[in-house]
């Protein structure tokens, strides 16, 4: 036993003493793409219920939805599963093209149907962008329908144009689920939700093989896929949540793309060989909400001297880098229809102005609440130390994602740092969060709604936006977004764009054909790799 | 051992299910009154309170209090620890995941700290005020006040990304991912297991640097507390009569003093362990370890109750295991404390 054991360990320290001898520079292999990421907000993976940015990666290439956009080509519609649609005026009739579900099943329009029937009825954040243009419990089934095995419709609503549907359905969260598989998995009318949060029932060029919560992901290729197998094996997006640990596996090549990295972390590979950094335009903002439900943020010119008081130029440059750029005017500067920005620079002269003019000379106290996250926290700061130079106080109070949203939709804030994305890379998509509130009331509890949450109360700009929304006409559109962007200038926003938000991703140079989406909605069939 | 210690350590084991009853009470009752809303999480930040409400009730955190809490306890009772917001797979399944990635790390890092802290700490002591005991007293000092987290980002631009001597964040080279099964959960046990030589050999470079920073820590801590112990024993009679007889300072050391600090050291490293087996939640995040600091932190993240109520328990329980086998230790090692039990 003795003899036993003493052989044993020495046996174990030289393997140990092997396997620690330097190693040869690992690359990862050339049919295999490595994504270092955050997985940590990543809650489910079905389709119709997982809204995560970090979600949409793996739902872009697990499923596929019936239309498709990217930044390439000026975010124009184009084919997936529909090949070919035509819009009348009371709908959009599209025609599926021959595929199969990785299952062997082929896709047929009743699973389109179910898979938006599915999303209307489980009823969460991801069916907003439906719901709010009238596609409802109640209504949906008279409103989308199978006329024939490869044929689908949909009715428009009063409130939605064509456009603006299409984009509704090129969204992660309207991808196409195989009906067969997850009918089969069906638990307590659950529409196999408990199921589908952890494996995939799609047609995209992947399927997922492991999902290992703030671990891993391993996407492996649909040999099956209608557009041909992709050319990586393997796609594995690895949790690397420290920033720092992440950018020295992309220098080292043990990752070929990092997409969660700090705004410093990604200026370290400006002009860094062997790497390029795209800065993927969101559409959507960094915001600061104001409740204007209270005294005395319910004020105009206190607002504007908020506006006047933030110094954006200051917080780009030091803080936000690759993340923003100032603008406070709710549609991005180069979107077709943006108006001018304001003159809503760092003038503290003239924001002690407004404040005295609204009775508040000698200023006062708020509450700032922010989730603990970077850069957040350190745009939180930035504006406590702007604010305090106008005279205002400002106290900061982290929390959580769960604890700082619960407080925005109960109202319960003073001052608050929320994100927003556009709905559609469109003026229009943009604004949309900014415009709309049917009904400021208390009681009407409209806690998804982010103008309701700061109590702004716009009747105008809400009536315009709805009329937009409908508004086929495509100049008398731009024109009234024109007009809704000086109004919502005018009105003195309390919730105040204060930059245009980006989602930067370094990309290894062996990488090729990876394009960021606005959405995240990041395909991966076309991407390739080369040994150097 | 008599029949005395029998009913003491009865008492022991008795108190101890108390112990981990009152955490669970006290962790259940806090986590339920924190503002977080994990239901918020589910259902997503655009959904309508319609939908909030009938996800609340789904999970049953509409009841009051004292039922969920009963409802909770019967689960455990019946070893359902309930499922985890945060996957969506029953908690017991996402710890039998996690739990061996930080087994394995805080076990080597107790190895490799008491293999280098218990020597150490005796040879300063033993050769007090010379230069190998400033040497043990500030590496201990830097490894006590210098944080984990700078710790492990700087050994990795070193070690990893400079000199490549070690592997990166992670447990094993990425591309590797998923070739083992998980059999015991212990990659390196595993790797050796399914006789994957290259998959052992990523997981052994990947696992050295982690294990090494955690290890540094603890050592400090053993290495200061052997030193003191040791300084106890060296003006003893004992001692004294073992150098008048000419015995070599290996001899005094190994033979002599360290079966008497035995029983102390014992505690201390189950101490260390504890505290390991809890403290790799920095390291874990550095090094992208998918343990249970990790999975704690992000359950903590989003307000998941499920998974911060069996997380606490098992730390607790740990905890408490470690204390209740030192006590034991204590009885079988030394014969001192059996004489006053009986």
């Amino acid at each position: 036993m003795k003899l036993f054991s003493t052989r044993f360990i020495s046996g174990a320290a030289l393997a140990m003493a092997l396997s620690v001898a330097p190693a040869a520079f690992a690359r990862t292999p050339v049919d295999q793409l490595v994504i270092g990421t955050s997985l940590a907000q990543v809650l489910s993976l079905d389709p119709q219920q997982g809204t995560e940015v970090k979600t949409q990666e793996i739902l872009a290439n697990t499923y596929d939805r019936l239309v498709q956009f990217s930044g390439e080509e000026g975010y124009a519609i184009r084919p997936q599963l529909a090949e070919s649609w035509e819009v009348d005026d009371t709908g959009i009739t599209f025609h599926l093209r021959d595929a199969t579900f990785a299952s062997g099943n082929p896709v047929t329009a009743a699973d389109v149907v179910f898979s938006l029937t599915r999303l209307i009825m489980m009823d969460q954040s991801a069916a907003a962008n439906l719901k709010n243009v009238g596609y409802t419990p109640e209504t949906i089934a008279d409103l989308i329908s199978a006329p024939d095995e490869k044929t689908f419709r949909i009715e428009m609503t009063d409130s939605v144009i064509p456009e603006s549907l299409l984009y509704r359905l090129a969204g992660g969260t309207a991808s196409v689920v195989d009906s067969a598989v997850v009918k089969e998995h069906v638990s307590n009318d659950d529409y196999g939700n408990a199921w589908l949060r952890t494996n995939t029932a799609g047609s995209g060029p992947f399927v997922l093989r492991r999902w290992t919560p703030n671990d891993v992901v391993l996407l492996e290729a649909n040999e099956q896929y209608w557009d041909g197998a992709p050319a990586m094996r393997r796609v594995i997006m690895r949790h690397a949540p420290e920033s720092q640990a992440a950018r020295l596996m992309l220098e080292r090549g043990d990752i070929d793309v990092a997409n969660a990295l700090t705004a410093p972390d990604v200026l370290t590979f400006t002009d860094k060989e062997g790497f390029s950094i795209d800065e993927v335009k969101t559409g959507g903002y960094y915001v600061l909400s104001m409740n204007a439900g209270r005294e005395p943020l319910s004020n105009p010119l206190v607002r504007e001297a908020i506006a006047y008081g933030i110094d954006y130029q200051g917080i780009a440059d030091t803080i936000l880098g690759p993340y923003g750029r100032p603008r406070n005017v709710p549609v991005p500067e180069d979107f077709e229809g943006a108006i001018d920005n304001p003159d809503w620079s760092f003038q503290p002269e003239r924001a002690r102005e407004l404040l005295a003019e609204a009775g508040y000379a000698d200023g006062f106290d708020l509450t700032l609440k922010t989730i603990a996250q970077t850069p957040r926290v350190d745009m939180a700061t930035a504006i406590q130390a702007s604010l305090a130079d106008i005279g205002i106080n400002v106290s900061i109070q982290q929390g959580n994602g769960s604890d700082i949203v619960a407080s925005h939709r109960a109202r319960d804030f003073d001052l608050l740092i929320p994100q927003t994305g556009a709905f559609m890379p469109t003026a229009l998509g943009s604004i949309d969060n900014f415009v709309t509130n049917p009904d400021n009331a208390l009681e009407a509890n409209n806690a998804g709604n982010f103008v309701w949450r700061s109590a702004w109360d716009i009747p105008e700009l809400n009536a315009m936006r709805n009329e937009a929304n409908g508004e086929r006409d495509d100049a008398r559109r731009l024109e009234l977004l024109r007009q809704m962007q000086e109004m919502f200038i005018a009105q003195k926003p309390a919730v105040l764009p204060m930059f245009e938000r980006f989602e930067p991703i370094v990309i290894s140079e062996r990488v090729h054909g990876y394009e960021g989406h606005p959405w995240s909605l990041t395909r991966l069939d076309d991407v390739t790799k080369t040994e150097d | 051992m008599t029949e005395f210690s029998l009913i003491e350590l009865g008492k022991r084991l008795g108190q101890l299910v108390l112990s981990l009853f009152v955490l669970l009470v006290v962790t259940f009752v806090i986590g339920r009154v924190m503002p977080t809303d994990p239901v918020g999480a589910i259902v997503g930040e655009l959904a309508d309170p319609a939908a909030l409400e009938a996800m609340r009730a789904r999970l049953g955190l509409d009841l009051p209090l004292y039922q969920q809490f009963w409802i909770y306890l019967m689960g455990l009772l019946h070893g359902d620890l309930g499922n985890a917001i945060l996957t969506g797979n029953p908690v017991m399944q996402d710890l039998r995941a996690a739990f061996p990635a930080t087994l394995e790390l805080a076990t080597l890092a107790v190895i490799l700290s008491t293999l280098i802290g218990v020597p150490l700490g005796m040879t300063a002591a033993f050769f007090r005020d010379t230069w190998i005991d400033r040497l043990a007293r500030i590496l201990s000092l830097v490894g006590h006040s210098i944080p984990v987290f700078w710790f492990g980002i700087v050994g990795l631009v070193i070690f990893y990304a400079s000199l490549s001597w070690v592997g990166g964040p992670g447990r094993v080279d990425i591309y590797l991912e998923g070739l083992v099964e998980p059999r015991t959960g212990l990659l390196l046990i595993d790797s050796l297991w399914a006789g994957d030589w290259e998959v052992f050999r990523s997981a052994v470079h990947h696992i050295i640097l982690p294990a090494a920073i955690l290890a540094y820590s603890a050592m400090a801590y053993i290495t200061r507390m052997t030193r003191s112990f040791t300084l106890e024993q060296l003006n003893q009679d004992y001692v004294v009569a073992a150098r008048a007889k000419g015995a070599s300072n290996w001899r005094i050391l190994a033979g002599h003093i360290l079966p008497n600090i035995a029983v102390q050291l014992v505690t201390i490293l189950a101490i260390s362990y504890g505290s390991l087996l809890e403290g790799a939640v920095v390291t874990e995040i550095v090094f992208s370890w998918p343990g249970i600091g990790q999975y704690m932190t992000n359950a903590l993240m989003i307000g998941d109750m499920n998974a911060i109520l069996a997380t606490t328990l098992i730390i607790g329980a740990i905890f408490m295991m470690l204390n209740f086998l030192s006590d034991l230790a204590y009885l079988v090692l030394d014969p001192r404390t059996r004489e006053v039990a009986s």
